[in-house]
């Protein structure tokens, strides 16, 4: 196995990663947990950015999916309850 | 149950679906093994000594591709951000008016002393990938994102009266912003204008000497590139980041009271 062909192994582990967080994020009714479940995504994403040579992307991508942007849900969350009524 | 059955078999269905277009060769080549003409023009040029009348004066091809080959592209992106910016701030243009609630006291002592040596590091990163945005990855706008952070943190812990106290108001970030708003478009006449004062040829968003113009921003500091305009831009565009940020979540972390007092109406339209 050459430099490559590790590199895109990485690349399928995180996106595979992603999917499985996005799967969290939408089934978990707790919408904390879902706020660090999609960060968690965030990251994965972050990872394939950076190995597709992007850095100006994760610089800016790591500020909003890790600080900015949880902090605008965790708000909205704290105004309509943390839990999901089942209906 | 039975839906989360179908929900996760779509997903490994659409993966295993990706997988073997991307095994069956469907993107080409991975990696691509050529690089396309405009490019490698764009790697050749932007810091080439040699052809100064195209270069950028930038080592950093994506920040002389964003604000100088492509700028007029970026100058729009720009100002579809502060549109967005200026709507939020439109919407609750009065909370400004409002007379601030100073009851918190924020965090634990414990929590203050983390965050503010935590504040003094984001500073740093950010004005360092601002500043370097012409020599390294990053820029104005990544510096301002990631600056924007810091006074969040600030909020959150130390509670609305820090910035009370310490005179950092509404009005003076609006200011901020809209100065470096002004200066960035400044920057990109500025060559354009002294063109016309000085009877010389010169053109809107000009970096760099060109064959048709001598006028030109410096393209080195001492001796460390400078990158021309490209420095300026990076600079504005992150003060102007950061201070629209943060008065974006100065607003949503308000009182409830004020906020929704704001909406009142909106179920009749307005």
């Amino acid at each position: 196995m050459d430099y490559v062909d590790l590199v895109f192994l990485i690349m399928g582990i995180s996106a595979l990663t992603s999917v499985l967080f996005t799967f969290l994020t939408i089934r978990t009714k707790d919408l904390m947990y879902a706020v660090v479940f999609s960060s968690v995504q965030s990251v994965a994403y972050a990872l394939i950015y950076f190995l597709l040579l992007a850095p100006d992307i994760v610089l800016v991508y790591v500020a909003v999916a890790v600080g900015i942007y949880p902090l605008i849900i965790i708000l909205l969350v704290k105004k309509v309850g943390r839990y999901e009524v089942m209906t | 149950m039975l839906r989360d059955f179908i929900f996760v078999s779509l997903l490994v269905i659409i993966i295993l679906a990706l997988t073997y277009l991307t095994y069956s060769g469907g993107l080409g080549d991975l990696p691509p093994q050529d690089v396309r003409v405009i490019a490698s023009n764009y790697l050749n040029l932007t810091y080439n000594q040699g052809i100064t009348w195209l270069w950028t004066a930038s080592p950093e091809a994506v920040t002389a591709i964003v604000w100088d080959y492509r700028g007029l592209d970026t100058l729009f992106e720009t100002v579809v951000f502060y549109g967005a910016i200026l709507a939020a701030l439109t919407l609750f243009r009065s909370v400004s008016k409002i007379p601030e609630f100073v009851g918190g006291v924020g965090l634990s002592l414990v929590v203050k002393r983390v965050t503010a040596i935590v504040t003094l590091a984001i500073l740093t990163v950010a004005a360092s990938t601002a500043l370097h945005g012409h020599l390294t990855p990053g820029g104005g706008f990544q510096g301002g994102a990631i600056a924007s952070v810091a006074p969040l943190l600030l909020l959150v812990v130390f509670g609305k009266q820090f910035f009370i106290e310490r005179r950092i108001s509404y009005s003076k970030l609006l200011t901020i912003r809209n100065a470096s708003l002004a200066l960035l478009g400044f920057t990109s006449v500025a060559l354009l204008i002294l063109g016309f004062l000085t009877g010389a040829q010169g053109y809107i968003f000009q970096n760099q000497a060109k064959t048709i113009s001598t006028l030109s921003y410096p393209p080195y500091l001492l001796d460390v590139p400078l990158g021309g305009s490209l420095f300026f831009y990076n600079l504005f565009e992150f003060l102007a980041v950061a201070s629209g940020f943060t008065l974006v979540f100065t607003i949503l972390l308000s009182r409830d009271e004020t906020l929704r007092k704001e909406l009142e109406g909106e179920e009749l339209g307005y």
